[in-house]
């Protein structure tokens, strides 16, 4: 038993040294005089840290999957895959976060040791194999977040969004713990892979009882990827918090919440039972839902945030698409079109954040005349929107074209057309961008503050995989090809 | 005779109140109380269904770590209201308002 678990903790190295980073962390702020104004070794650790769980999760993309601690967590690939998606979007989050003045000089290493938190609570939410972890890893990731939309705690804006994340999360949380304590009250077990071989054959009162539970269930994960109609939260948080914060929760709850739904479709409602029926109809009303209600109210924004909010909102929808089809091409187009997203979502995020230190504000008329102060970053975002509004030959509309074939594989015509709709909708407010940065003179002659040829090298380099993914994307394909779930 | 259904009405009772609490109190203390009110809702449940049908200790378990991660959630949750009352003076749902636009 004990060796069990020592056998374990060998497969498990990643996590370990994100939480090992993530304490290390806390003792080096801890040792710094209190009024240091900047704090050199923390960027260093928190760059060490994630490089090497990066470099080993890359490293054991490959192996084949295992379940370990008696059959609670799953190492495959697939949630390594996810794993080193989360890690990259940490890595960027927290280089923002270095070079924006968005969060006080004194607080940036906090905003990088609750990354840490959150990511390790991303990653165990993502290879959860039983509800009781699956419950830990939510919180992890929620609790710490909450923290961190209030993290510039002097301002009204920011508090507000922390309360209302706060409470939002609480709710959705205990709505779901109820629908968690009726399955395993029909069921008997926490184990996702002993309900697996429960389900196919279940009475019709016991599937009376489970089809309202499991949608109590996704009331908790479908407010983690702010799906519609429980996305209410996610525009006023992503608006007030700080803008590393913001760039941090488009990526990491996102990209874990989807991971678990993913997990949670492929083992458990990979059949014909009414259960499975209800499940996947609910889910494909949600992806429906969830793109047209995202994009239609990303159109009347005043702030490029806000804005980016909602179409984050979007994109969801469309990675629940991947989902909605069980199959392994699915997976692996939401691992691919997540992929994409990373990039995108960092270079906006990126430009929003130094724009927003310059002029106080993210409104789009702050982003007008842009290209003529500085042409490398307003092509770049330039390549970016067109990649998100999904032009090809981007990366963006490889990604949409993968889970479009998926989903017409499939022969879900009506979500198809949907998807379609709502990708020509979000090529009105991506263009609005664009019009005011290249045909409007800018209101001010002041430069951008902060663009060092540093910061320039940085943004030009996430731009390049947004580009070269939409033209070599077999690599990356292939690589998710691998990745597999592990079902017992 | 105490069997498994009166336990199922208690958390019932419990989780509709505590919706109940949530969407008509105004009041950002009476909402976490309200959260609690659902979490206690299922974590009797849990315990209920443990006794009463599935003979193992899973869901003891899950009841102790719900009791554990509903302390840590209020805590987070009420220093994020004082934050709020420190800024606003107010502790009325209605004063956070400003994100809407």
């Amino acid at each position: 038993m004990g060796l069990n678990y020592l056998v374990s903790l060998g497969h498990y190295v990643p996590e370990l040294i994100v939480c090992i980073t993530m304490f290390s962390l806390i003792l080096i702020e801890a040792a710094h005089d209190k009024d240091a104004t900047s704090k050199p070794l923390i960027g260093l650790t928190s760059f060490i840290g994630l490089i090497s769980a990066f470099v080993i999760l890359v490293l054991n993309l490959s192996k084949p999957g295992l379940s370990i601690f008696t059959n609670s967590i799953v190492i495959d690939s697939f949630g390594t895959f996810a794993k080193i998606i989360m890690v990259l979007g940490t890595l960027g989050a927290i280089y923002i976060a270095e070079q924006s003045s968005d969060i006080y000089q004194k607080l940036k290493s906090e905003f990088s040791i609750m990354a840490m938190g959150v990511l390790v609570g991303g990653m165990l939410l993502t290879s959860a194999n039983n509800m009781l972890l699956l419950y830990i890893g939510l919180e992890t990731l929620s609790i710490l977040s909450y923290v961190m939309a209030t993290l510039k705690k002097n301002n009204e804006r920011s508090g507000e969004a922390g309360l209302k994340y706060s409470l939002y999360g609480g709710i959705s949380a205990g709505i779901m713990l109820f629908g968690m304590s009726h399955v395993f009250g029909v069921l008997g077990t926490i184990n996702f892979s002993e309900m697996a071989t429960m389900i196919p054959n279940l009475t019709s009162d016991q599937m009376l009882i489970l089809i309202p539970s499991f949608l109590l269930f996704f009331v908790g994960l479908g407010y983690k990827i702010a799906c519609v109609p429980f996305h209410m939260w996610s525009p006023d948080v992503y608006e007030g918090s700080p803008i590393p914060v913001t760039a941090f929760f488009a990526i990491v709850p996102k990209i874990a919440g989807m991971a678990v739904i993913a997990r949670l479709t492929m083992l458990l409602f990979n059949n014909d039972s009414l259960l499975s029926v209800s499940w996947i109809g609910a889910l494909s009303v949600m992806a429906a839902l969830t793109m047209t209600v995202g994009n239609i109210s990303a159109i009347g924004q005043r702030s490029v945030k806000r804005m980016l909010a909602y179409s984050s909102i979007g994109h969801a929808g469309v990675m629940l698409l991947g989902i909605v089809v069980v199959s392994e091409i699915g997976l692996r187009s939401l691992l691919f079109y997540a992929f994409t997203y990373l990039f995108m979502t960092l270079v906006a995020f990126y430009i929003v954040s130094f724009v927003n230190d310059t002029y106080g504000n993210d409104h789009f008329d702050r982003f007008s005349g842009l290209i003529y102060k500085h042409p490398i970053m307003t092509i770049s975002m330039i390549i970016v929107m067109f990649s998100l509004a999904g032009i090809p030959p981007l990366s963006g509309f490889v990604a949409k074209f993968n889970i479009f074939s998926a989903v017409v594989a499939k022969k879900y015509y009506v979500l198809a057309i949907i998807a379609g709709i709502n990708s020509v909708i979000s090529l009105y407010y991506y263009m609005k961008i664009i019009r005011l940065m290249v045909f409007k003179t800018s209101e001010s002659e002041n430069m951008i503050l902060g663009l060092t040829l540093r910061n320039q090298l940085i943004i030009g380099a996430l731009t390049v995989p947004v580009v070269t993914l939409g033209v070599f994307w077999e690599k990356i394909i292939g690589v998710a090809e691998q990745a597999t779930l592990l079902i017992q | 005779m105490i069997t498994l259904s009166s336990y199922l009405m208690i958390s019932l009772a419990l989780f509709l109140s505590g919706l109940v609490v949530m969407i008509s109190r105004k009041n950002i203390i009476a909402i976490l109380l309200g959260i609690e009110l659902i979490l206690n809702a299922a974590a009797l449940n849990f315990v209920a269904y443990t006794r009463f049908v599935n003979d193992n200790i899973e869901g003891h378990i899950m009841s102790l770590f719900i009791i554990v991660i509903a302390a840590a959630e209020a805590a987070v949750g009420l220093g994020i209201v004082i934050r709020f009352f420190q800024m606003r003076e107010s502790i009325h749902i209605d004063d956070a308002a400003q994100l809407q636009s």
